[in-house]
């Protein structure tokens, strides 16, 4: 029992940071209908960014998230305004190739620039934790979910409400409409890709925290983001954190009880599964 | 007229000379060999290629190798396979059947070493290669693969006799290894060496190559209380295990990892985190480890940090005994024919900076493997072929009494 408990709490977390990992991915997937395949690399600079900050200069990897995520944003509000906006009404084929050209050059310039070495951002309290009764639950985990919630209702709350945010989910629903009421595409394209550029920055902090970075963990995390994003609907940014828990508890609990190899089996029977059932997401609108 | 015919000739002679590329002179032996130097074991990927040139570098300093009574150079060419097995398949394939290599030296891990060893074997090239351990690579009767590093199976063996040897005495073992051929081989090779020592093996779990979270093995771990946890992974899978092991306070006696320990940048990720941990290793940089071309392996060690920033551990080692056993086979054979360079090869007997170089009939070199501990900012060996040679730190202290 106490085993469940920890197992469930572990899923907890690691939901938590899948989706702050996987926010980025799907809000540039719903509003510029681009399948952004360099997403994990641009969470991998941003856990090189952090970790920059932490080795040199000494800024908590926490603290220095809004410095990693306004860097991360003026990288993706360039890359969209220099290179995605060339092909963004392309056939979704010709971002797809740009895109993973893109990851493709950026994994080997971050070799060629940081080495493979692995690198990890290793605070004080990175290995501490606070214990439930049985269960014990990391800081570092914890205080990542908790900086993932934050963001991603910030992000929700910003589409909701604000002038930007409102463009934004104009411009997903109806392109010439909301260019008929005075929107810019190029610009708020750009202002897109770069917030979604930002949060994923931001993620590879948290990653970095309790994990591990080097060049090429990028492919890896996009493959997991791109599933989130289908299990969870692009519409809403909750509806991304509920698919990123609902990977992560499944993702545990598989390993606990059916094998530790069937980690990936599990993430994407789910993806399946909410593909066939529901394939607007879990919280999208039903077709 | 006739003259000045021969002359000109004779200059575009010179310059189809000068415009041969510089590294494979005709006279040069040429070793081919694909590596990861991108992709996700590039990091370990290095070690070869930087052991490759230097050994060789080295050995041509010397003068090259002396062949029937002239002494000729080795050049390498090299590709880099981007951590991609079936690249290097058909890089080695290229390397032997268009740019004409002579031998070939080997790629880094064991799946790559057991696809492209079918290579060498079906173009009757010997291979050396120091990258793969796994017992299957030289279970096939191949007749031209030949491994310098020790075999899997027994990459625990030491580890485990010490175990029996510790007091207090551990009594429970977890044996967790990642699905490929070099771990799968480890876990085979350990099962019944734990048996045979009176251990019970209470988990016994394969996992995903590159996984990333050990949240559900850990917890799992701790429910069960085993005092000894043993990993056959990678480099990046153990940095995780044991940083989340740290997070969940996971404390188990003793935890021994089959990669990771003996490399410097491993120990660097970690940090502070990386004290207590086991290892093993085949190689240390011991001056009684005599050299015909190093001198000796400290010797190895100092100028191969001098050149390149940083320690070599045993795959480097590793890397240029394989060099050593091309250009001593290569002398003693008298010919750089692959025939007669594999009859050498499995002759050969020779003291070198990484031990004695002999294989066995199956092509594989066998070499006791030493217990090694993180111990504060120092890399210990604990424990080797007679017994304990420095105090290992044990039992691991909780992670909040640190």
């Amino acid at each position: 029992m106490d085993l469940l408990a920890q197992v469930l709490v572990n899923g907890i977390l690691l939901g938590g940071l899948y989706a702050i990992m996987a926010q980025g991915l799907a809000l540039v997937w719903g509003v510029l209908n681009i399948v952004n395949l360099a997403h994990g690399a641009f969470i991998m600079l941003g856990a090189y960014l952090s970790w920059h900050l932490y080795q040199y200069l000494g800024i908590d990897p926490f603290l220095g998230l809004p410095i990693t995520a306004v860097v991360m944003f003026a990288v993706g509000y360039a890359v969209q305004r220099g290179l995605l906006n060339l092909v963004v009404r392309a056939p979704m084929f010709n971002t797809l190739l740009m895109t993973f050209g893109l990851e493709v050059v950026l994994t080997y310039l971050a070799q060629f620039a940081f080495s493979a070495d692995f690198r990890t951002i290793n605070p004080p309290y990175a290995g501490s934790n606070v214990a439930l009764g049985p269960v014990v639950v990391p800081m570092a985990r914890l205080m990542a979910f908790g900086a993932a919630l934050a963001l991603s209702i910030g992000m929700w709350l910003f589409l909701l409400h604000s002038r930007l945010g409102r463009a934004i989910r104009a411009t997903a629903q109806n392109l010439v409409a909301a260019r008929l009421y005075g929107v810019e595409p190029r610009h708020l394209y750009a202002m897109t890709f770069g917030i979604g550029i930002g949060i994923a920055g931001a993620a590879g902090g948290l990653y970095g925290t309790i994990s591990q970075i080097n060049p090429y963990i990028g492919g890896a995390l996009t493959a997991k983001s791109f599933a989130i994003s289908i299990i969870g609907g692009l519409d809403n940014p909750l509806g991304v954190v509920v698919g990123g828990l609902i990977l992560g508890i499944i993702e545990s609990l598989a390993l606990l009880y059916v094998g530790a190899t069937f980690g990936d089996v599990a993430s994407f029977g789910v993806l399946v599964a909410v593909l066939i059932a529901r394939p607007n997401g879990l919280l999208g609108r039903t077709a | 007229m006739k003259q000045v015919g021969m002359s000109v000739a004779a200059t575009l002679w010179g310059l189809a000379l000068a415009a041969a590329p510089g590294a494979a002179n005709a006279a040069d032996i040429v070793l081919g060999a694909s590596v990861q130097l991108t992709g996700s074991l590039a990091n370990t990927g290095r070690y070869y290629k930087d052991a490759y040139e230097f050994a060789i570098e080295k050995i041509n300093a010397a003068g090259g190798v002396k062949v029937g009574g002239e002494q000729r150079k080795l050049a390498l060419k090299m590709y880099d396979n981007q951590s991609d097995v079936n690249l290097s398949v058909r890089q080695y394939t290229q390397l032997v059947s268009q740019d004409k290599v002579d031998l070939l030296l080997g790629p880094f891990a064991s799946n790559f070493a057991l696809a492209d060893s079918a290579v060498s074997e079906k173009y009757k090239i010997p291979m050396v290669q120091g990258g793969g351990a796994s017992d299957q690579i030289f279970s096939r009767k191949f007749r031209y693969i030949f491994g310098t590093l020790a075999p899997a199976s027994n990459y625990f063996g030491s580890t485990v006799t010490m175990l029996t040897k510790l007091s207090p005495a551990p009594k429970s073992v977890a044996l967790l290894y990642a699905d490929d051929a070099f771990d799968v081989s480890v876990a085979d090779g350990t099962r019944p060496l734990l048996k045979a020592a009176g251990l019970t093996t209470a988990i016994d779990e394969r996992y995903t190559s590159n996984a990333s979270d050990f949240n559900s093995l850990l917890s799992r771990i701790r429910s069960a209380n085993v005092d000894v946890v043993l990993v056959a992974g990678h480099e990046t899978e153990i940095l995780n295990f044991v940083r989340q092991a740290k997070s969940l306070s996971v404390a188990p006696k003793l935890y021994s990892f089959t990669v990771g320990v003996p490399s410097e940048d491993f120990r660097k990720a970690l940090g502070k985190d990386a004290d207590y941990a086991f290892g093993m290793t085949a190689w240390l940089p011991e001056p009684s480890l005599k050299d015909r071309w190093f001198g000796d392996a400290e010797r190895f060690a100092q100028g191969y940090k001098a050149k390149f920033g940083y320690d070599p551990d045993y795959h480097a080692a590793s890397g240029a005994a394989d060099v050593e056993a091309l250009a001593a086979a290569i002398e003693s054979a008298g010919s750089a024919e692959p025939e007669k360079v594999r009859d050498a090869l499995a002759k050969l007997k020779m003291p070198s900076l990484y031990g004695t170089l002999a294989f066995a009939d199956n092509g594989q070199i066998d070499l006791p493997q030493v217990v090694i501990q993180v111990q504060g900012d120092d890399l210990a060996p604990v424990f080797g072929a007679d017994g304990f040679i420095k105090k290992p730190k044990y039992p691991m202290p909780a992670w909040n009494a640190r």
